[in-house]
C-alpha cells in the first residue's frame, strides 16, 4: 500500500521539499553555522526522506516528518564534528572580542547558541518557523508538556518573558 | 512578541541562501529517485575516462609515460577494444587482450554457482562493451570528475572500482565494482560465490555489528544508520544488503562490502566499505577459489 501512494504522492513530497528548502537551510545552519555545511545537511536530509518516505503514515505530518529528519541530521553532524565546533566557537570569541559593537545582538545570539540544542530547537521551530507547540512536538518526538517545560527553561536561561497564548501558539 | 525575540528571529530570517541551494536539493530530488529505481550507471558518467583514452589515442607519448605508472598500466590492460589506436610500435609490449579461451570451463562449476554462470559470461561481455560505449560518447561533463581505482590485480582476478564524484557545493560520490576473473572472462557477482542466498542475513549481520562497533569504538565520530547502536534515529535503518550488492574482492582474497554515499550513513562518511571475516561465509562459499 505504501507503494501505491508513493506514485500518486511523489510530486507532493518534491513540491513540498521545493516549498521548504530555504526553511530547511536555515533551520540547518541555525546549527552548524556554517552555509556548506548547511548544504550537506539538506542534501542528506532530503536523501534520507526519500529512502523513508513510504514509512510515512499520515501525509498531514509531512512537514513535522521532514523538519524532524532535517534536525536530527545537524544533530548528527554537531556530534560527528564535536570537538571542531568548540575550537570554531573559541576562535571566533577570540576574534570578535573587541568588535562587538558591529554586532548588536551578539550576547542574545551567543546566548541563544550556548543553549543545548534540545532547547535551541524549541526556540527556533517554535518562533522562528512559526510551528504550533504540538507541531514543534512531533519534530521532536517527544510529547507536548515536556516541550513546553522546556520551552519555559529556554525563555528564562535567555531571560526572555513571554506570556502563555505565546507559548502555546493558539493560532 | 518579545523584543529580544523578535531580533533574534530576523536575524534568522535574515541567514543568507547561498545561489548553491537551488541547484543541491534538484540533484539531491533526482539522484534520489534514481536511487530508489535501482542502480543505474550511467554511460556520461566516465567522463574522465574518456578524456583519459582520449589522451593515450592523441598522444604517444602520453600513453608512454603512462604505461610505466604501474596502477594505470594495469588499467590499459583490461580496457583494451578494437578501437584502441596507439603507436603500436611504442606501445604494443604493454597491451595484453585477455585471452579468450571459450568452452573450458570444466572446472569452473566447482568454484562458481552454476545457475549464474551464464550471466557471468553475459555480464563479462557487457562490462567491455560499456568501456567501448564510453570511448565512442566523446566528450566531456564539467564538474565531474570520474575514474577508475585498481583494488586487486592478480594472476586470477582483477577488482577494478569505477568512480564519480560530483563537486559543487557539497560532493557525492558513486562508485561501481567490477571483478573479473581473468583467466575465464567472466564477471563476478556476488550471487555466483554462493551456493544459496543465505549469505544475505549472514553478511548483513556482521556488517551491522561492525557499525555498532565502529560508531562505539569511535565515540560516534563515526555514524552508520542501524539499530541499537546507541543513538535513537527513527528512520530507514540499515538491515539487508542488497544481493547483488557493491562489493570486491581486496589484496588478501577477502570479501569487501562497499556502500555509497548515503546508503547506510551520512554523507559525511562518504563511501564506506566493510571487510567480511572469511570464516563466517565459508559455509556457504561455493569454494575458496575467489575469496580465502
Amino acid at each position: 500500500m505504501g507503494k501505491r501512494r508513493r506514485f500518486n504522492d511523489d510530486d507532493l513530497f518534491t513540491e513540498f521539499i521545493r516549498d521548504n528548502k530555504e526553511n530547511c537551510y536555515r533551520l540547518a545552519y541555525s546549527y552548524v553555522r556554517n552555509s556548506e555545511d548547511a548544504l550537506d545537511i539538506v542534501q542528506d536530509a532530503i536523501h534520507k526522506a526519500i529512502l523513508s518516505y513510504d514509512s510515512l503514515q499520515d501525509l498531514n505530518m509531512l512537514k513535522s516528518w521532514f523538519f524532524r529528519i532535517v534536525v536530527n541530521t545537524s544533530l548528527d553532524f554537531l556530534r560527528k564534528h564535536k570537538r571542531v565546533s568548540i575550537m570554531d566557537a573559541e576562535t571566533m570569541e577570540f576574534i570578535s572580542s573587541g568588535k562587538e559593537d558591529h554586532y548588536e545582538n551578539i550576547d542574545l545570539e551567543r546566548a541563544l547558541d550556548q543553549l543545548a540544542p534540545e532547547y535551541k530547537s524549541i526556540i527556533v521551530l517554535r518562533f522562528f518557523e512559526d510551528l504550533k507547540i504540538e507541531e514543534v512536538a512531533d519534530v521532536l518526538n517527544e510529547n507536548v508538556n515536556t516541550i513546553k517545560t522546556r520551552l519555559y527553561r529556554a525563555l528564562k536561561l535567555l531571560r526572555i518573558e513571554m506570556k502563555d497564548e505565546m507559548i502555546k501558539g493558539a493560532n | 512578541m518579545d523584543k529580544k525575540l523578535e531580533e533574534l528571529k530576523t536575524e534568522y530570517k535574515n541567514i543568507p541562501i547561498p545561489d548553491e541551494l537551488d541547484f543541491v536539493v534538484e540533484r539531491a530530488l533526482k539522484k534520489g529517485k534514481t536511487n530508489k529505481r535501482g542502480y543505474k550507471w550511467m554511460a556520461g558518467t566516465a567522463a574522465a575516462a574518456i578524456l583519459f583514452i582520449g589522451g593515450i589515442n592523441i598522444s604517444p607519448a602520453m600513453a608512454n609515460t603512462l604505461s610505466e605508472v604501474p596502477i594505470v598500466g594495469s588499467i590499459v590492460k583490461v580496457l583494451t577494444f578494437t578501437e584502441f589506436k596507439v603507436d603500436e610500435d611504442k606501445y604494443k609490449a604493454d597491451i595484453k587482450v585477455p585471452a579468450i579461451s571459450d568452452s573450458e570451463n570444466g572446472d569452473l562449476a566447482q568454484s562458481l554457482n552454476e545457475k549464474y554462470l551464464k550471466e557471468g559470461q553475459e555480464l563479462y561481455e557487457q562490462f567491455k562493451d560499456e568501456i567501448e560505449e564510453i570511448e565512442k560518447e566523446g566528450g566531456g561533463h564539467v564538474g565531474v570528475d570520474s575514474g577508475y581505482e585498481v583494488k586487486t590485480d592478480n594472476d586470477r582476478i582483477l577488482s577494478i572500482g569505477r568512480y564519480v564524484v560530483n563537486t559543487v557545493g557539497s560532493s557525492s560520490t558513486v562508485m561501481k565494482y567490477d571483478t573479473i576473473d581473468k583467466k575465464n572472462d567472466i564477471l563476478l557477482s556476488l550471487p555466483m560465490l554462493f551456493k544459496d542466498d543465505s549469505y544475505v542475513k549472514i553478511i548483513s549481520e556482521n556488517i551491522q555489528e561492525q557499525m555498532r562497533e565502529q560508531m562505539k569504538e569511535s565515540n560516534f565520530e563515526k555514524i552508520y544508520w542501524v539499530a541499537d547502536s546507541g543513538i535513537e534515529d527513527n528512520f530507514e535503518d540499515f538491515e539487508l544488503i542488497k544481493k547483488d550488492q557493491n562489493f570486491y574482492i581486496n589484496k588478501d582474497g577477502k570479501l569487501v562490502i562497499s556502500f555509497d554515499k548515503y546508503e547506510v550513513s551520512p554523507g559525511f562518511m562518504g563511501i564506506v566499505e566493510f571487510v567480511i571475516p572469511t570464516e563466517i561465509i565459508s559455509d556457504v562459499l561455493v569454494s575458496n577459489e575467489y575469496i580465502k
